[in-house]
Order: structure tokens, then sequence, then C-alpha cells
């Protein structure tokens, strides 16, 4: 029963996809009346994207988490094929596949006009820019179940070869997800979302093969021993922490999340920023070695640096991002921010490995939870912009309210935050607790914004009850994670007296960016662009271009160089060979003269050697 | 029981089809397509036969005299018959493939003798035993290409073939060098003896180096290595069915095999490590890898692009012989078979866009994706799998030469590896943009390069159906490595023998 469950968890959304495919393929009515039976009919209107058989392609990998743990081998599958759901896997499938399925519940809504709209009235232009839009939607249909497929393999995958298949097949198929909208901004956030992952792709397979190669195994728990005890442990680690680091944002590295979020259409930026980018915090948790207690010297190093790093990314992300105009970017530094505190609790696992026991649980819930309220987040900037008729007030603060739990003011959040916050008092982090308290201003800080941006933005009308059931039912999930994520230990509550540390900081965000709007509303100036560093990389891969291009035209400058003394070689070898057939054919013409000349010359040496040839001397 | 009729049978398949096709008219256009591809089916029956009885383990050998102290023997052993079965399977598919590519074209029956020519050249050099066999088989693949080089007779094409000939011809004569030097040091030396050359390392050290140099460079013509590699982008102008089998299985690869060859069964591994020769070969393989990708990033052309991405994909099987080590064997094993699959599923597609939408240059390709689909699903497949991404055929071979390397203590190989990978990313996926993400001239208004509606589907079914049936064999090949007779599986087999004798 399980093994089957499995099986559907990772076919059924590679089945969904083909069916999709099938269905566009099959003839269609208006298109060829009369060759279009009864039966294909049915089967394109069942099998169309959006459908809720679409919608379905997550709900094996659902019920298999709900099922409880679970494990499957095959040797046959690649290098070896290990599927396991252990108590940290579960939880996060759970999550995982619920925010896919609630994704595409809204994106059932979001994308109803696009695949069916009539072109009739518009100019040429027009019309092409539509259908490639149109033809975008189709292609994010395709490859949504596809991306899924990955990300849920990349979960239960417990050898490296399934892990590393999962993960890209996750990556590449979640391009069609960013540049559905087919725009120039779309096309360039897509295309630093590739670069980008390339390069973190490289990264991982670099780091894969020297810890799988050293430890001789092939399978995640044994890459997380390996690297325990090689000696060059710490740059094994170093080249995997960076790799993940791209998909989970690490500082310097996030330069895609601002780029690709604001122009992805909001089903696609909730599963981007609420599941994959979990992937590559899952991918930490999988190869490094946390939670170790016999990590050497080194690997703590890396540890602190982890640390550090992360908790750079909390503090700059929300200072950058507060500038921001379009309410996605800022939820996208928001994201950088949260996966810097979620980072930062990683580099605690390494620092001090014996808390660890108490912290990954706690890491889990803030996972789920930041993935559930970020998507409900990201749902939400659709449903701002096409609100329901519903009282202002009640609106509003329905759209506040995974902000609010994001900042550990109340419900899931709060409980989470309490979580982690037990869990360093254990460990004796005083002055990290302090620095993720303060981070926690920065998150009311963008939360703040980002609601603003969004109250700017607003229009009324136009989304329907999938949109605002998935937003809904994604809200509540995010607010009542702990209760049924499944932890292997109730997350405890706060205790009454905690409850001012949580919230003091959401009131001391808001008042912050109330003070600065209230200053700086009517000054006119320039936004920071989104995506930081990207431009500043730009910059200097054009300048280092020039110097290459400039070596690499010398280079084939001396090649030819080269090629022209060779053959000026061969042309004089050639002449010679020439003069010597030349000399031959002079040779053979004379070739009477010669021979008379000869036989003299032979004659006139015989008269001088002797005379006893001339008979009669 | 010694089946000394198999491998003689198997070779003389392709070669008796060869010479019937000669003897037929130009005309007979039904009767040479039939005997090509009952020849090349029943390669494969032979093939599949043999493979049987190497998993017996009975290793069929012919063997006769020809002079004194030089024998003639073809032996099916587990490392050969890898590349036969390469060679034979890819010949079946390229002939299903030539037969829509040529259409009614003239010269059809020089094309396809030469063709049969080629392919048994190839099965010789797969099942030779010793240098001697190797050697007469090498030559001959020589000779059988260049008619298959300059088959079009334009100037181009006649000048690409006055350079192949020029480089394979040279080298041939180093190897020809190479060999008689070792015959008259060792005399008749089979690849299966457990001999090795080691008895010779005390006296003839500096030989023994000088001779594998010849060797070894005398076959790195043919695998294309840097600097030796002109003459492959310059064959670029053949038709697209000798392209893929050129660049999948025929040439390059008998120069990777020989080195395969001359390292594994005639030199022996430990002997190669003692002259400190393997060093030198990865740092050749490291470079033309690395050089390959840079120059393929420069192309405008398509099939020029495929061609430098040969340069430095067949250094792999090179980079993983050098490694010493059981992973890095496995790796460029499976990696001979690997590449085949996946390099002639690319020049399958790049010939099929060439001859349905007259597309050449890589900026003609935008939109190619909707006008023909399963082609581009196979392209992309193939380009996947040259990336090393999973779950291709490509990911696993990459996997084993990391590995290999690490074991082997040269990090800067796997440095190199993933260089790589990165570098083809570079200039693949943009390829694969262009395929699917841009739009079609067609929707602006203007027209395809040079629009052909060879057949129903998006193209001629011959065209289609082998590109398609390589690219799912080479992703089946990733997929489900772990499987009995899967390549890796096999090669695993041979890199067993080799180490645990």
């Amino acid at each position: 029963m399980t093994t089957l469950l499995f099986v559907l968890a990772l076919l059924w959304p590679l089945a969904v996809a083909a069916l999709t495919l099938a269905a566009r393929l099959s003839p269609r009515p208006e298109k060829a009346p009369g060759v279009a039976s009864d039966l294909s009919l049915r089967f394109s209107r069942v099998f169309r994207p959006f459908s809720w058989l679409w919608v379905s392609a997550s709900w094996p990998a659902l019920l298999l988490a709900v099922s409880g743990e679970a494990r499957w081998q095959w040797e046959g599958f690649m290098l070896g094929g290990l599927w396991e759901l252990t108590p940290l896997t579960r939880p996060w499938l759970l999550f995982t596949a619920l925010l896919w399925t609630l994704a595409a519940v809204h994106a059932k809504g979001y994308f109803k006009g696009d695949l069916t709209a009539d072109f009739k009235d518009e100019t040429l232009p027009e019309r092409s820019a539509s259908a490639e839009k149109r033809r975008g939607t189709f292609v994010l249909a395709l490859f949504w179940p596809l991306a899924f497929a990955g990300n849920a393999l990349l979960i239960l995958a417990q050898d490296i070869a399934s892990f590393y298949f999962g993960f890209a097949l996750m990556t590449f198929a979640a391009y069609p997800l960013v540049v559905q909208a087919a725009t120039q901004e779309a096309w360039r956030g897509g295309r630093v979302y590739l670069i980008l992952a390339v390069m973190g792709e490289a990264f991982i397979l670099a780091g894969l093969l020297w810890a799988a190669g050293a430890a001789e195994t092939l399978t995640l728990s044994g890459v997380r021993e390996g690297i325990a005890s090689a000696d060059a442990g710490i740059w094994m680690a170093l080249l995997l922490f960076v790799g993940f680091g791209v998909k989970a944002g690490v500082v310097g590295l996030h330069v895609w999340l601002p780029l690709a979020h604001p122009v992805a259409p909001a089903p696609a930026s909730a599963v981007l920023s609420g599941a994959m980018i979990k992937a590559g915090l899952l991918g930490w948790i999988n190869v490094l070695p946390l939670g170790d207690v016999s990590t050497q010297g080194g690997l703590v190093a890396l540890g602190q640096g982890i640390l550090a790093v992360g908790l750079i990314a909390a503090f700059a992300a929300a200072l950058y991002g507060v500038w921001q105009r379009h309410p996605k970017a800022v939820l996208a530094y928001s994201s950088i921010s949260q996966m810097g505190m979620l980072t930062a609790l990683v580099g605690v696992g390494l620092v001090t490995p014996e808390v660890w026991s108490l912290l990954w649980p706690a890491v889990a819930l803030f996972a789920a939870h930041h993935a559930l309220a970020k998507g409900a987040l990201f749902l939400g900037t659709s449903i701002s912009e096409h609100s329901p008729r519903w009282p202002v007030p009640l609106l509003w603060a329905l759209l506040a309210l995974p902000g609010l739990s994001l900042t550990g003011a109340l419900a899931a959040g709060m409980v989470s935050k309490w979580s982690f916050k037990s869990a360093l008092y254990e460990a004796e982090h005083a002055l990290l607790i302090k620095l993720l308290t303060f981070a926690a201003i920065g998150t009311a800080a963008l939360m703040s914004v980002a609601l603003w941006r969004q109250w700017q933005r607003r229009q009324v009308g136009g989304s329907d009850g999938y949109q605002q059931g998935g937003w809904l039912l994604a809200l509540a999930a995010a607010l009542t994670a702990p209760l049924w994520l499944p932890l292997p230990q109730a997350s405890p509550v706060p205790p009454l007296k905690e409850w001012w540390g949580l919230v003091w900081p959401l009131l001391a965000g808001v008042f912050m960016v109330a003070c600065a709007v209230a200053l700086l509303h009517r000054r006119r100036g320039r936004l920071p662009p989104a995506g930081d560093a990207w431009w500043l990389y730009a910059v200097a891969a054009r300048a280092l271009y020039r110097p290459l291009a400039q070596v690499g035209e010398r280079l084939a400058r001396m090649k030819q160089a080269c090629v022209e003394l060779a053959l000026k070689w061969e042309r004089r070898a050639m002449a010679a060979v020439q003069r010597c057939l030349f000399a031959e054919a002079w040779l053979r013409h004379h070739v009477g003269g010669l021979m008379m000349a000869l036989a003299l010359v032979l004659a006139a040496l015989l008269m001088w050697e002797g005379g006893d040839f001339w008979p009669g001397r | 029981m010694n089946a000394a009729w198999l491998p003689l049978l198997a070779l003389a398949t392709s070669l008796v089809a060869a010479a019937v096709i000669f003897t037929l008219p130009e005309r007979a256009w039904r009767l040479r397509t039939a005997i090509n591809l009952a020849a090349a089916i029943a390669k494969i029956a032979l093939v599949v036969l043999m493979v049987r009885r190497i998993a017996d383990g009975i290793e069929d050998t012919l063997r006769f005299q020809v002079i004194g102290g030089v024998d003639f023997v073809l032996r099916g052993d587990a490392l050969g018959i890898m590349f036969a079965g390469l060679s034979s399977l890819l010949w079946l598919c390229t002939t299903l493939y030539a037969i829509g590519y040529l259409g009614r074209s003239p010269n059809q029956k020089r094309f396809f003798g030469f063709f049969g020519l080629c392919v048994t050249s190839t099965f010789g050099i797969a099942l030779a035993d010793n240098l001697f066999t190797f050697l007469i088989f090498y030559e001959l693949l020589t000779l059988s290409t260049y008619p298959l080089v300059v088959h079009k007779g334009t100037p181009d094409a006649l000048n690409a073939g006055r350079i192949y000939l020029r480089y394979t011809v040279t080298a041939g004569v180093v190897l020809l060098l190479g060999v008689a030097m070792l015959y008259s040091l060792t005399g008749d030396h089979s690849f299966s003896s457990e001999r090795g050359l080691a008895p010779y390392l005390d006296d003839h050290r500096g030989l023994l180096t000088l001779i594998f140099a010849l060797l070894v460079g005398g076959l790195a013509v043919k695998a294309a290595m840097v600097p030796l590699h002109g003459w492959l982008p310059r064959a670029m102008v053949a038709p697209a069915p000798v392209s893929a089998l050129l660049h999948a299985v025929a040439v390059v690869k008998a120069g990777a095999f020989g080195i395969l060859r001359v390292i594994y069964d005639l030199y022996g591994i430990e002997l190669s490590v003692a002259l400190g020769v393997m060093t030198g070969l990865a740092v050749a393989a490291s470079i033309t890898i690395l050089y390959g990708s840079l120059r393929a990033i420069a192309q405008t052309e398509l099939k020029p692009r495929l061609a430098f991405s040969t340069i430095s994909q067949v250094s792999y099987v090179v980079l993983g012989v050098s490694l010493f080590g059981p992973f890095g064997t496995i790796g460029a094993l499976a990696h001979l078979l690997h590449q085949g699959l996946m390099k002639i599923t690319l020049f399958f597609c790049a010939g099929s866009y060439a001859e349905e939408l007259g597309i050449h240059r890589i900026d003609e390709l935008d939109g190619a994706g909707r006008r023909m689909p399963l082609t581009s699903v196979a392209f992309t497949l193939g380009a996947f799998g040259m990336i090393g991404l999973p779950p291709t055929a490509g990911f696993i071979t990459k996997w084993y030469l990391g590995i290999g390397a690490v074991e082997a203590n040269m990090l800067w190989v796997v440095a190199v590896l993933v260089a790589s990978s990165a570098l083809n990313a570079v200039y693949f996926l943009p390829l694969i943009y262009r395929l699917w993400f841009r739009p079609a001239p067609t929707e602006s208004g203007k027209a395809w390069p040079n629009e052909q509606r060879h057949g129903r589907l998006e193209t001629s079914a011959w065209l289609l159906w082998p590109a398609v049936f390589t690219a799912a064999i080479s992703l089946g090949a990733g997929l489900f490595a772990g499987l009995p007779y899967s390549p890796l599986e096999w090669a695993t087999r041979v890199a067993v023998e080799e180490y645990l004798p």
C-alpha cells in the first residue's frame, strides 16, 4: 500500500503533465469540426489545464505524508533509489504538498480567462503579445506538476542521485513558472534565475562528488557522516552550503529572488517562495552534519560563518526591502530575511551540535509556517489587486494576518518563534536570541511596507471563489500549523510573561515604518532597484568580459599566425619538392646529351687512368 | 565451446551487405534498403547472441595465421562487445535515418556501400584481439569514411575530405611506427594475455614510453584531442547521418576505444602508471574538455557547435581511463556508450532541422520546438544529457568520473568536470530556450529559412523516429542504470574483470 502511494506520489504529477499535453494535442472542435469525436471532446475537457484533475497532481503526495512514515527501495533506479519519510521529511512533504495544492486551487481562478480569451479586437502586435502570454500560461500549466514532482522527489529521496534529480527537475521546471508573462521583465527575471540556478547546480555537483567520493557512499546520510569525518570536510560543506544557498537565498546569491518574484504570477511566486526556497534549506539539513557532536574545529568555524551570513541576510534584506515599490519585491526581500534567520539556525546546528535535536523540530515548524504564510501573502497580492466586495477592514485584516503571524506576534508564528527561542535558551545563545528578536522588527517593517504597497495598488473586482478559497485556506493552514504538523513532540506555547518579548518588535517595526512614511512621503527620489547586487555583478561581468575577449582575440591571432607559419613552411617544402621534380624533368628531356656527356667523361677518366684500354697502344 | 564462426559472421553481415550493395544498380532503391535493414537487424541479433555468451563466460575467438608470428584474431570479449553493440545498434538507427535523409538523391550506392564498410571496420576494431588486426581495421575505417565525408562533392566537402585524410593518414603512419616498434620488441601480443608488458619495464623503459606516445598520439588524432582535433569541425560538411555516425561511434570513438585498448589490454594499468604517463594523459584530456567547450560557445552554427561539443565529450573517456581506478574506468566505459547515444540524437535532430526547416544557424532555431515538438524533445533530452543533468545517461558517467577523480586524489579533475558541466549549460541552454520559449518566425509573418513538408508528421518518419528512439534509450540508460544489461552494469562488469583478474 505504501509502495503504491510512493509510486503514485512521484508518478501521478508526471501523468497529469502528460495528460494535460495530450488534451492539448487532441483535435479541438473549433479547429476541426467533425474530426473531434464526443469522446475526445470529453477527454480534452477533463484534462484541460487548471481542471480539478490538474489540481490533483499533489494529492497522492499529500496522502502519503498524512499516512505516516514509510520507506521504499529500488536498486534499479539510477544509482540505487532509496525513498523514505522520516520524522523530518514527513512534515516537510506535508506542508510542501499542501502549499502546492492550495496554490493550484488559486491558480484555477487566477488563469481562468487566460487560455480561452478572445482577441478579435486587438491589433496585430497586441494579439501576438497576448498569444505569447497565453502560450506562457499553457506551458506553466504543463510544467507546474513537473516542478511539484521534483519538489516531492527531493523531499522523499534519501539517496544522492534521486535527491539531485529531484532538485534539478524542480529547478528547471520552475523556469516556465517564472517567465509566464512573456514580458521583457519576465525574460530578465527568468534569465537571472537560470544563471544563478546553473551556478548553484555546479557547486552542489562539486560538493556531492567530493563528499560522496571521499566517503564512498550513495546515500545522503553517508554524505553527512563523510563530511563530519573527512579532513577536508569544511570545504565540502562550504561548496554544498553555497550550492544550496542559491536556492535558499543566502546573501550575495539571493539576487534572483527579488527579480524573479515580482514578474512571476502570484501562484507561482507562492510556491517559489514558499516551497522551492525551502528545498535549499532541506538540502543543507540533508548534507551538512548538523547535530553531529563529533564535528571538528573547521566545521564549527564554518557554522559560525553561516550564522553570521544568516544574520546579515536577516537584517540587510529588511533594510533594503523596505524601499521597494512592488509589493512582491518587498515580499521577496522578506523571504530573504526569513531564510536568513533559518540560515542562522542551521549555523547553530554546526556550532553547538548538542542543541540540534531540540532545534530541528523548531526549524521544521518555522519552515512550514513561513512557507504557508508567505504563500498566503503572495496569493494575497492577487486578491488585493482584484479584491472581492467584502468589508474593507475585514479584507485588509485578513491580508495582514499572515504578516502579523510571521513577525511572531500571534498564532503559529508566535509558537514557532518561541519554540526555537526556547531551544536556543538551552544552548545559552543569549546574543543570538536578542539579534533574532531585533530581526523581527525588520520583518514587521517589511510586512507593513508590503501591505502599504498593496494598498496603493488595490483594485476592486475580478477575483473568483477559487482564488479566494485557495488564499483563505493557505492563511488558515499557516495560522494553525503547529496543530496539524506531525512533529515528534508538540511545540511549546510561550508562557504569558514572554509574550511581550514576542510582540514589541511588531509595534516597533510598524511605528518605524509609519514615521518614515510620514517624514518621507512628500519627498521625490529614486528608490533603489530590485535585485540590488545583481546590477553590480552585471557591471563586474561586463568589465571582466572585455579583457577576456581581448585575450581570446589575441589567442586567435596567435593561432592564425601559427597556421600561416606552418603553411609557409609547407609551401617552401613543396617548392623544394617541385624544384626536384623540375630537375628530373630537365634530366629526362636532355637524357641523350647527358648520356653522351657521361660517356665522354667516363672515357676521359679511363684514358687518364691508364693506357691499356686502347688496344694497340 | 568456442564458436569461431560467430564473430566472423557478425563481421560479415555488414561486409557482405556492402559488397552486394556495390554490385546492385543505383536505381534498385527498394532492394538496397531491404538488404541494409536486414543486415543491420541480423547484426544486432548476432551481437545479442554474443552478449549472452559472454555473460555466460564464453569468449568466441577466430584466429588464423597471416605470416609467421603475426596472427589475425577476432575475439568477442566484454569490452569489445560494448563497442560492437553500440556500433551495430547505431548502424540500424543511422541507416533508417539516412534512408529518409538522402531520399532519392544520387550516389546512394556509393554512400550505403561505404557506410557498410565503415561499420564493418568499426566492428573489427571492437573485436580485434591484437594490434595487427586492430591496425588493419583502423586504416580501413580511415579509407571507408573518406567517401562519406566528401559525399556531397562540393569544393567545401572535397577540401574537408583532404584535411581529414591529411590528419588521419599521418596519424596512421605514426601508429604504424609504434606498432612496428612494439612488434619488434615483444612479438605478437594478444589483448587478452594476462602477461602484460611488465617484463620489459626494467630494460626498455624509455622505449616503452616512446611506443606509448606513438600509439596514443596516433590514436588521439581520431579521438580529436587538442591540438589534433582540427579535422573534426571541418568534417561537418558531411551529410547529417555521416556526421552522426562519425561523432557517435565510428571515427572519434574508434580513437578513444583504441586508447582504452592500449592502456587496459596492451600495457596494463599498473604498467601505464609505472611509466608515469597517466597524469599527462589526464592533463591533455582536461585541456581538450575545456577547450572544446569554450570553442563551442563561440560557434554561431548548430553543427559546428555540436562538433566542438564532441571534442570535449569524447575526452571524458580518456579522462576516465587516466584516473586509474575502478570508478574512473566504469565512467569511461559507460561514457563510450552514453556519449554515443546522446550525440547521435543531437546530430539526428540537427539534420532534421536542416532538412525540414532549413535551419543551420543557431539564431534560426527560434520557436522550432512548436513546429517540430518530438524532434525538439529528443534534442532537449540529448542536450540535458550533455550537461550531465540527472536522470539522463550523462549524469551517470559524470558521477562515476567525479567519484573516480576523488578516489584517485585528483581533485582538480572534479573542478574540470564541474566547469565543463557549467560550460555545457552555457552553450546548450540557450538552444533549448530558443527552441521552446522564442516565438517562431511564422508568427510575425516571416517564414522558416527553407521549409519542406517531408511527411504527415512534423517531418519524415524516417528522420523522426531514430532520433526519438536514441533519445529514449539515452534517458533509459540513466534512469534505469541499476538494471542488468544497462550500459553502466556492463561497464562495471568489464571494470571488475580488469581490476580483479
